[in-house]
């Protein structure tokens, strides 16, 4: 490879110069630091073992269920020890398994398909993972002290408001919510990841189908776990404060969990299905070695099918007794989502017949898939025929047909990827003769486990049942299953016995082994902490296959960011539509504050289980100052000089603010997804108001006209000076600025006396029906946001004062004014809706 | 108006008049029914739904032979697809004419397929979620944790409690309007129909229409906690005269035992305070918390559906309720001497 | 290669193009959706009164979908129009400004058969459900 070129390298420092100083500085921290770490390769690869680990635990939960369903009125596990179980394999598996390695996957595979250096908020990935790991430990820790939530995954109050007295359901509301929020900014991280962190030339036409597939799932968990959020916060402030809402004698609903639930529950089969398919994506055309056929037609997949899989949350309450017209519009919107899924497994299809097929370990799991998934998808056409599922909802069919969709949707692809992608963490190579045998032992398991099921369950036999009498005909079929599931599990061990033995001795993989045509397979054996030597520029979906010498230039360190002067970890932003190089984004290295916040923000969610509230509150203020110094210390720093060379001629701004950059995209996101939780307990008015006859009911006052109105107007006045106060600070008008902005909080801490006071004045109390309760917590919610309105602008202040922030650095009060937009649209319906609604009604 | 015309100039393809209720096609179903039930030996249970007894549960297990034939060619045809595709293609395939399969295959097929299905769904819904016509028996049921109470119309124009036991009619509509008195249950008799849920603060119904007589069982199929397992109920489906003969003398009061050991029962029924929760029509008990137990005499099954109604399964009920169905209210009356449990099974069993 | 010049397609620009345009006709979909449902839950819930028609409701679904499905096609029609009205052949994977244009447009077209499909679906109910038992 001693060639003369090799001293090419474009401008700079000679090329063993650059390469150190990149090894540097992205060098993994170690020891006891090496937990510090918060680059994606680490936290992605402890976010997936993690998960993994919980996935093994639930698993061994299931083969639990298996062994005392084996016979008919077996003993083997008390109905409060089972019933405890199944809830725990279905939170567990939904919860901290399918969605968590969905996130794990892409943290660490992402930036290599993207050939960016990292994430651009790597300590939002490390914050993720911790507060993933602390609730999910905390969670299951539960089933060893016999005081696991036992309401099934669904929760279903009033049996978890007023019949569970215990810990359980507490711990499954505020532990699992802790999760969902870990979601929600893993989710953040990776649409910005793909909208702004691509190399440049990757247009939007030459994503790889991965990202597309990332981006609507991501935009999924944005709109999808928000209604479940708010529907916890429903549900827990019923358990610890006695609010009504689901309390049908002080005018509450339980139907209304169940919009909640199954608003957040039916994407989320989505959310853990389509991740899976984008890695066929990957896999297929690899092993096909052609490119994918109907690229266009994957994305109208992806995206259709992220859309669809909104209107299909009330086929999970076909039998509550609702009209026949509403179950007819969610039947439509249930077999028409089979269409755009369907488009996409022919897609697959097509690209193997148009190409020359490779046989592999990975493309036999694909075949498993196919086989099981398919089966499942038809399966899922009969029960959204609303007639047949009068019939098989809540039975062992759906328990059959769900694990079809799940296995084999899920499952099957992540066993496939993790075949395909083991070299790209490791640099070595699982056995193709273990998986093999793992292929074998899990398609045959998988089978004999769950195709009797769809039969148990026509025979009669229901779910979530501890035991069943002999004489129904169940009897040989649940053992058939047991047995299953036992082969099952050993095809499971297999796998992770090929994972984890040593490999020390077995020689390094090839440079990209598989012969694929996209970015990520770049990765040097042994592998780099840099990623990728140099970012390159993209001219086909991909580059392998079509750039000629392309891994050599990349090596050589011929394209951007070839170098780290500065000691600082850089990668590149460019443009959403045509990846135009926009910017240099200087990242942050290892910290430990994303693991110090996340143990602060667990301390509120475990501490409020147990109704410590003083420790909570302590923690939680803990929270908010370490946060406070990660944003302070990390974000948004002005830069030592304006614009730097990332080589190849270009010069790139290191400062930018507004929807070019990153953080501005990234509070855009994480509000929509706050706007859609607040939609979701707006929605709860309504449903109220639908269900009763007299809502607001005449036995209450309401909270009056007077006071909202005071609140709110004095809350849009701040809003206008929070903008004011942007446009001043961009003139440069530093007295001004202090005074509009320091005047912007202090009316927003009146406004929010103000509503306050509104139903505090007429004695609403949320305690006493339906109504007052859901008056006090969309005032709640509104104040709260409020307040964190407050500590933005007092950020703000802060900054501008500390010279952080200057007229032409500005990312600070432009994201905050971002902020406002949304606070101000919260205070507007919240007003609107409380004090303006029961004048119209 | 519009809507009125499609709906006319669909009328002959669907056939489904709007008078009785029942009778999409009846005569296709049966034959559909005659059909899967020769096919299928393995569908018979006092709990399957492929076996129907009942108008409802025929209509859907019609549907569901049709749609899993259905679903099983398109399974072989892209499983078909997909191996050949690995493994027995030799040349690869032209782009155009893959592409054909994306729009031939994931386009067009499934689009037409499931646009019947949806038509097809559609067309018999209406029917299975209608109130049964007027005039046609009423049952109320309170799903309480965990067992059922069943409220007749008694023949004198009020109404009676029974419990974890249903008798209908043959080849007549009833209707069941279904409430909750604690947490969510779903009342389902899968040889008869669909299930439907019974939602506390909310009133439900499901309408079925048996068709044979015999013996069936019906379950909750809604997790309700601890029991949820072990809460069903049996259903005997009988020709109308029987059922009113049946009707007519469940209404009546509890008949005093002549027997001196059932007599000395009775005794110990309310000297050990079993009255402050069941009832037994015409004597002092009259509780209301546990199921009444006017006629348990004449029942299939005791505890729910858990245990077949035998003296040897009575004792075990009495003395360790708990273990027969966990978390139970009934208290155990291990503490009864075992010449007044005796008494107390004679009695109980008496009562029919 | 294409010897095409970028500047000969019309709206080719990237600060021309919205990666919002191919959401349209989903977002269509949902409004009427949603529409669809909340109609149909409120009427009946609250106003269908005793005699449990759903006539007016049925009305409902008939202007949504009328409504939905013009919009649907306006949508898809720019769609298509970007595809035919892109010089060159009709692909979209290479790394040039008209396929990426063509690409939006490709998707979007698709987007808006898919979502018309469902819309439809959605108001087949209309047909079928005569009351709001």
């Amino acid at each position: 490879m001693n060639r003369p070129a090799d001293n090419d390298a474009p401008e700079g420092a000679p090329k063993n110069v650059q390469e150190q100083r990149l090894l540097e500085t992205w060098r993994t921290p170690r020891g006891w630091r090496y937990w510090s770490a918060v680059n994606n390769t680490e936290v992605g690869l402890w976010y997936t073992v993690t998960s993994g680990c919980f996935f093994l635990f639930a698993g061994v939960l299931a083969l639990l269920m298996r062994v005392q369903l084996a016979t008919p009125g077996a003993e083997f596990l008390s109905a409060d020890r089972y019933n405890q179980i199944f809830t725990m394999h279905g939170s567990v598996m939904m919860f901290l398994f399918a969605v968590p390695i969905f996130e794990a996957i892409s943290i660490l595979l992402l930036p290599q398909m993207m050939g960016a250096r990292d994430l651009p908020f790597p300590r939002l990935s490390a914050y993720g993972y911790y507060s993933f790991l602390i609730g999910g430990v905390f969670v299951c820790g539960s089933l060893l002290f016999d005081a696991a939530p036992k309401g099934g995954w669904f929760m279903y109050p009033p049996m978890t408001t007023d019949y569970q007295p215990g810990i359980g359901a507490d711990i499954w509301l505020l532990g699992l919510s802790f999760i969902e929020i870990a979601s929600i900014a893993a989710a953040v991280e990776l649409i910005v990841g793909v909208l702004k962190c691509r190399p440049p030339g990757m247009r939007i036409n030459l994503i790889p189908l991965y990202g597309w597939y990332i981006l609507v799932v991501a935009g999924m968990i944005l709109f999808a776990f928000p209604p479940l959020i708010a529907g916890d916060i429903l549900l827990e402030m019923e358990r610890a404060f006695d609010w009504p809402f689901f309390d049908p004698s002080r005018g509450g609903d339980p139907l209304l969990w169940q919009h909640l639930f199954w608003i957040f529950g039916h994407p989320e089969v989505y959310i853990v299905f389509l991740p899976s398919v984008a890695l066929m994506a990957m896999i297929v055309p690899t092993f096909a070695r052609t490119p994918i056929v109907g690229y266009g037609w994957v994305v109208l997949a992806a995206v259709g099918t992220g859309f669809l899989s909104f209107g299909l949350w009330v086929h999970h309450m076909f039998t509550t007794g609702l009209p026949a017209v509403t179950l007819g519009v969610f039947s439509a919107a249930s077999q028409a989502v089979a269409i755009p899924t369907g488009i996409q497994l022919f897609c697959f299809l097509a690209t193997l017949l148009a190409g020359r097929v490779v046989g592999s370990v990975p493309l036999l799991f694909i075949f498993a898939s196919l086989a099981t998934f398919v089966f499942g998808g038809l399966t899922g056409v009969m029960v959204a025929v609303a007639p047949f599922d009068l019939q098989a909802h809540d039975t062992y069919f759906v328990v059959g047909h769900l694990h079809y969709v799940l296995v084999g949707g899920t499952i099957f692809p992540l066993i496939g990827g993790t075949y395909y992608y083991y070299p790209l963490v490791t640099a070595k190579q699982l056995s193709a003769r273990l998986g093999k045998i793992a292929f074998w032992l899990l398609l045959v398991g998988f089978n004999i486990t769950f195709l009797p099921m769809h039969w148990t369950g026509l025979l009669g036999m229901p779910r979530r049942v501890y035991t069943y009498p002999a004489g129904m005909g169940f009897e040989t079929l649940n053992l058939i299953s047991t047995v299953g599931a036992f082969v099952l599990a050993s095809g499971f061990l297999v796998v992770l016995w090929d994972i984890v033995r040593p490999k020390g001795k077995e020689p390094y993989a090839p440079r990209n082994p598989w012969d694929a045509g996209t970015l990520e397979w770049l990765a040097e054996m042994p592998l780099k902490p840099w990623g990728i030597r140099s970012v390159p520029i993209i001219k086909s979906r991909d580059p392998l296959w079509d750039q000629k010498d392309l891994v050599h230039d990349i090596d050589e360190g011929r394209f951007y960011l070839p170098d780290a002067e500065e000691g600082l970890r850089e990668t590149l932003v460019t443009s959403v539509i045509d990846a135009r190089p926009e910017q240099c984004l200087r990242v942050p290295g290892p910290t430990f504050l994303p693991m110090i916040s996340a143990a602060f923000t667990g301390g509120v969610f475990i501490f409020g289980t147990y109704h410590w509230w003083t420790p909570a509150l302590l923690s939680g203020a803990g929270a908010v100052a370490t946060i406070l110094i990660w944003l302070w210390t990390g974000t948004a720093r002005v830069p030592e000089k304006e614009a730097k060379n990332v080589g190849l001629g270009l010069e790139l701004p290191i400062y930018i603010s507004g929807p070019s950059s990153v953080g501005w995209w990234a509070m855009f996101i994480t509000m929509l997804g706050d706007a859609t939780a607040f939609i979701s307990l707006v929605f709860g008015y309504f449903f109220y108001w639908t269900i009763h006859d007299d809502f607001p009911p005449e036995t209450s006052a309401g909270p009056g006209v007077v006071w909202p109105v005071v609140g709110g107007v004095l809350m849009l006045l701040a809003y206008g000076m929070t903008i004011a106060a942007w446009r001043l600070n961009r003139a440069d008008r530093s007295g001004a600025f202090y005074f509009t902005l320091a005047t912007a909080a202090l009316l927003t801490v009146g406004g929010a006396a103000a509503l306050f006071a509104a139903p505090w004045s007429t004695g609403l109390d949320p305690t006493r029906h339906s109504y007052d309760a859901i008056v006090w917590l969309l005032v709640g919610w509104t104040v709260l946001h409020a307040m964190v309105g407050v500590l933005m602008q007092l950020y703000c202040l802060a900054r501008r004062s500390a010279g952080h922030m200057t007229a032409r650095h500005d990312a600070d009060i432009t994201n905050v004014t971002l902020y406002w937009h949304f606070l101000a649209l919260t205070v507007a319906l919240t007003v609107g809706v409380i004090a303006g609604f029961p004048l119209l009604s | 108006m519009i809507m009125h015309a499609v709906n006319q100039s669909l009328q002959p393809i669907l056939d489904r008049p709007r008078r009785a209720t029942f009778s999409w096609s009846r005569r296709s179903i049966a034959r559909w029914a005659l059909l899967a039930v020769t096919v299928c030996t393995g569908c018979q249970g006092p709990q399957s739904a492929l076996s129907p007894a009942g108008e409802g549960a025929e209509q859907i297990a019609a549907l569901f032979w049709a749609m899993a034939i259905g679903a099983g060619m398109i399974w072989l045809v892209v499983i078909g697809l997909a191996a050949y595709a690995l493994r027995i293609v030799p040349q690869p395939h032209d782009k155009r004419s893959s592409r054909r399969w994306v729009i031939g295959g994931g386009v067009i097929v499934p689009t037409l397929l499931l646009s019947i299905l949806l038509m097809f769904g559609l067309a018999i819904l209406p029917a299975l979620v209608r109130p049964a016509p007027e005039g046609s028996l009423h049952v109320e049921v309170v799903g309480v944790r965990w067992w059922w109470r069943f409220i007749y119309p008694s023949p004198d124009g009020g109404s009676f409690e029974l419990a974890n036991e249903v008798r209908l009619p043959v080849g007549e509509p009833v209707q069941f309007d279904l409430r909750s008195a604690d947490v969510i249950h779903g009342f389902w008799i899968p040889s008869l129909g669909g299930k439907v849920d019974m939602i506390p603060g909310r009133q439900t119904r499901l309408t079925l229409w048996p068709t044979a007589v015999g013996t069936y069982r019906g379950v909750c199929a809604e997790y309700c906690g601890a029991s949820h397992a072990k809460m069903a109920f049996d259903v005997v489906v009988m020709p109308r005269e029987e059922f009113d003969a049946w009707l007519r003398q469940q209404a009546q009061d509890a008949i005093d035992p002549s027997e001196p050991d059932a007599r000395r029962g009775s005794e110990v029924f309310l000297k050990s305070g079993c009255g402050g929760c069941h009832a037994v029509r015409g004597t002092a008990a009259d509780g209301s918390i546990g199921p009444d137990l006017t006629h348990f005499g004449s029942r299939h099954s005791l505890a729910a559906g858990s245990l077949e109604n035998s003296p040897d399964n009575l004792r075990r009920w009495i003395t360790e309720p708990q273990s027969i169905k966990p978390m139970a209210v009934m208290p155990g009356y291990h503490t009864l001497s075992d010449a007044d449990l005796a008494s107390l099974i004679a009695y109980l069993q008496g009562l029919e | 290669m294409d010897a095409t010049p970028p500047n000969a397609v019309p709206n080719a620009k990237e600060s021309d193009e919205s990666l919002l345009a191919i959401f349209v006709s989903p977002a269509v979909w949902a409004a009427h959706f949603m529409a669809c449902y909340i109609t149909a839950a409120v009427w009946c819930e609250k106003f269908s009164g005793d005699s449990l028609s759903l006539a007016p409701v049925r009305v409902a679904f008939g202007v949504y979908t009328l409504l939905a499905v013009a919009l649907i096609g306006v949508n898809g029609w720019f769609g298509y129009r970007r595809i035919r009205r892109t010089p060159g052949d009709h692909a979209y994977g290479a790394d040039r400004a008209e396929d990426r244009h063509r690409f939006l447009g490709y998707v979007t077209t698709l987007l808006a058969g898919l979502s018309l499909v469902a819309t439809l679906f959605v108001a087949a109910v209309a047909l079928f459900v005569e009351t709001c038992h």
